[in-house]
């Protein structure tokens, strides 16, 4: 269950997909537009996104993560412009126990960060905004 | 031939709006592509460093043919 969304994020939807009564644990991350970044105040951040492609990514890592561990995932990632403290990605992971459970979500966000084509403008209280630096793609052999 | 290449994140920023057409080879390569795009940018050029190309299903690399359908030039990432 991945998905790329305009719509605010349902974290509790996305672990109750990956609950399971085999499991002894559901892990869940919730990304959030912060308040201050580099000394700077924002009030605002825009996702950008290619989405046919980020969709395709979001799948992917959750399959990866699958193959890794005895775990089921779930992810969600906004677009659009989000206030300060509204959620921005979703992540939860279920499984037999707490340790892959934790190790799935940590790695899913990490990838997320590495590979999916989202970006970020903050807005700053001063009325004006950045481009943030990121990490450059290249192509994936399978 | 005319192919349309979508800009996104600070590319968008560039004076281009979404979009740029750029007139390539039939069998044209990512790399060719990207030559293009540097010239069609100009004195922005340097907005395209560390970019790659992508279809909606791949990161292409520069030796690649590109293929057809959508086409976009994407900066370093920072999802999350």
């Amino acid at each position: 269950m991945t998905s790329v969304t305009a719509s605010r994020l349902d974290p509790a939807a996305l672990c109750r997909a990956v609950s399971s009564p085999k499991h002894g644990a559901v892990a869940s991350f919730v990304g959030t537009v912060r308040a201050v970044h580099a000394g700077r105040r924002v009030k605002a951040v825009s996702y950008d996104c290619f989405v046919p492609l980020a969709e395709k990514e979001l799948a992917r890592i959750a399959a990866a993560a699958e193959r890794r561990w005895p775990v089921r995932v779930a992810v969600a990632h906004r677009t659009g412009r989000l206030a300060v403290g509204t959620a921005s990605v979703a992540i939860a992971a279920g499984s037999g126990h707490r340790a892959e459970a934790f190790e799935a979500c940590r790695f899913v966000i990490e990838e997320i960060k590495r590979r999916v084509p989202v970006w970020k403008k903050e807005h700053y209280l001063k009325g004006d905004g950045r481009w943030l630096a990121g990490c450059a793609l290249h192509r994936r052999r399978a | 031939m005319k192919r349309k290449i979508e800009l996104y994140g600070r590319l968008r920023d560039a004076g281009f709006g979404s979009v740029v057409l750029l007139e390539l080879p039939k069998a044209a390569t990512g790399r060719q592509a990207m030559s293009a795009l540097k010239s069609a940018f100009g004195a922005k050029a340097a907005l395209l460093a560390g970019c790659a190309l992508a279809t909606g299903d791949e990161v292409l690399s520069p030796s690649d043919a590109l293929p057809d359908g959508r086409l976009a030039v994407l900066p370093p990432v920072c999802g999350g």
